[in-house]
């Protein structure tokens, strides 16, 4: 515990402000102090040495000076409380050992040498304290030798308790070290084999990359639901996994909202995927984007490609892509299937479904 | 003249990849791996633009946020990151930065990016567009400054195509707006993440400082 140092306050002193630089320190009632202070000095005047001693530590530093004072103050003060003098010597023999252990950088701390001098002093007040030391000392000395005991011994018991914690600490940080070194093996070791394998064969190495870096991030930051009954965004992730890695382009997912994912929305996945494989089939470009998102009303999802765009009247009548798998499936689904395309400036699908009561 | 940049990331080969994509771009003018070594770096060489990773081996892009925005106020910030997690984006964003990209933006991009920062606007890349909008969503109001805890329905339109993939210049068009009008309004949206108080942002910012 670090002592709190104080000033005399000169502005409310009565005698030297000692009272009222406690009190200022403290944020108490200045008088609150004083009053501690004139029953201690009825205590054979044990308050006067105190004050003197406070006065002295505050005004010049004067530590020996102050430490002596309220060293004699104590002795007083339990002179005063009636106790033998031969008690009033041991506790200060246990008290000094104490204060000498202490200041040699004694056991309060769990790493620090033994102090024997400390220990000795308060070895010797524990016996002067039980040998005669009256009626009181019956009561006091065994107190006292615990408190010493507790202080010189109790550092050791933390330390042991604090190695056994870390002891644990280290125990479970290396199992969740083998969980991940077992996971990384699995899937990033395996991939980049893979990579090294098909090194000549860039398409499927953005693939793989890329498969892998979705794996990994739903891994590390996997907080919301993976399966794809559960979760539409779950659902267009894994299609818009399958798309990057059968084409090979990169699909940028944005979503907001969620809900399951029903027969209906089943099928908005479908035609979404439908949608994605078009683009990344036709409209020569590296990157699609999807969003999703879901309101009390409706469902839709916006497949988007910066491409090539195309003509609709240009596309053979054999050429069932568009028509049936997306704006046929939307409309056995109840929704609306809108492709909004021209010639060089892209193509957008936007798929939109009404959500039932239900 | 070009825009002052500092790169902070801890992975060296990202980074040499981000100078070589920025190429003649913007004038990169130092970089940094460590939250500790980023905050003193930063307020000496008081750059235009810091391109900020979400996560640091010894602590979070936010920390440097709170450390340099006393002493550099006029110092932007640009989140950039592999992280999906929104709680992760929108603590950055709260703490400051104006703007989110993910680290698969091209170089071009980027540079279009720094540039748009450094003048004052903000930058959603379409899955920070999808957070917000997620955020926003209505009918989870829990009280609070209604003007700072809803979008208004254009703000939210801007977004929306944003999520889409559009460009501001395609939003403008299609919109019939200026493209100096859909910057004010993304700005603004920017605004709204940093000051509300809606119950999902600050869930998201609590989520993050416990982690």
């Amino acid at each position: 515990m670090a002592l709190r140092s104080f000033a005399p306050s000169s502005d409310e002193r009565v005698v030297a402000g000692v009272c009222a630089g406690i009190a200022q320190t403290l944020a108490v009632d200045p008088t609150l102090v004083r009053l501690v202070f004139a029953l201690l000095a009825l205590a054979g005047g044990a308050g006067i040495l105190l004050y003197l001693a406070l006065w002295a530590w505050a005004e010049g530093k004067r530590v020996w000076v102050a430490a002596a004072l309220a060293f004699v103050a104590g002795c007083v003060l339990l002179g005063a409380l009636g106790l033998s003098a031969r008690a009033v010597v041991g506790i200060a023999l246990i008290a000094g050992g104490l204060a000498l252990a202490w200041r040699q950088g004694g056991s309060f701390h769990p790493d620090a040498p033994l102090s024997y001098g400390g220990i000795g002093l308060a070895a010797l007040g524990a016996l002067v304290l039980l040998w005669g030391g009256g009626t009181s000392s019956a009561l006091l000395a065994p107190g006292a030798v615990a408190g010493a005991l507790l202080l010189i011994g109790g550092p050791w018991v933390w330390r042991l308790a604090v190695e056994r914690d870390v002891e644990r600490t280290a125990r479970i940080r290396s199992e969740e070290r083998s969980d991940m070194a077992a996971r990384v093996h699995d899937s990033v070791l395996q991939t980049l084999a893979l990579i090294q394998k098909h090194a000549q064969e860039p398409r499927r190495v953005a693939s793989l990359a890329r498969r892998q870096e979705r794996e990994l991030r739903g891994w590390l930051y996997g907080d919301h639901p993976l399966d794809e009954s559960a979760s539409l965004r779950a659902a267009l992730e894994a299609a818009a996994g399958d798309v990057e890695e059968l084409h090979g382009v990169r699909v940028e997912l944005a979503s907001a909202g969620d809900c399951p994912v029903d027969a209906s929305v089943g099928a908005l996945v479908l035609a979404a995927r439908e949608a994605m494989t078009n683009a990344a089939k036709f409209a020569v470009v590296e990157e699609i984007d999807v969003y999703a998102e879901v309101t009390d009303d409706d469902v839709s999802v916006f497949v988007r490609d910066r491409g090539a765009g195309f003509d609709r009247a240009a596309v053979p009548a054999d050429r069932r892509g568009v028509v049936e798998s997306i704006e046929g499936r939307m409309e056995r689904a109840g929704g609306r299937a809108t492709v909004v395309t021209s010639l060089g400036s892209g193509t957008e699908v936007e798929l939109r479904l009404p959500r039932r009561a239900s | 003249m070009k825009r002052r940049v500092v790169l902070v990331d801890d992975h060296d080969l990202f980074v040499a990849g981000v100078r070589s994509e920025l190429g003649d771009a913007v004038e990169v003018v130092g970089q940094a791996g460590t939250v500790a070594d980023a905050v003193p770096l930063i307020v000496e060489l008081d750059p235009d633009v810091v391109l900020v990773d979400v996560h640091l081996p010894d602590g979070s892009g936010d920390a440097i946020i709170n450390a340099v925005a006393a002493e550099r106020p006029g110092v932007r910030f640009l989140a950039l990151s592999v992280s999906d997690a929104a709680e992760d984006v929108i603590a950055v964003i709260r703490a400051g930065a104006r703007g989110y990209v993910t680290k698969t933006i091209s170089g071009a991009e980027l540079a279009a990016a720094i540039e748009r920062v450094a003048t004052g606007d903000a930058v959603f890349s379409p899955r920070l567009a999808g957070f917000v909008l997620d955020a926003f969503r209505a009918g989870e109001q829990v009280g609070g400054d209604a003007e700072l805890d809803e979008l208004t329905p254009r703000e939210r339109e801007v977004l929306q195509l944003i999520a889409r993939g559009y460009m501001y210049k395609e939003i403008a068009a299609r919109l019939h707006l200026s493209v100096k009008t859909v910057e004010s309004h993304v700005s603004s949206v920017l605004r709204k993440l940093q000051l509300s108080t809606r119950h999902e942002l600050a869930r998201w910012a609590t989520q993050h400082r416990l982690v």
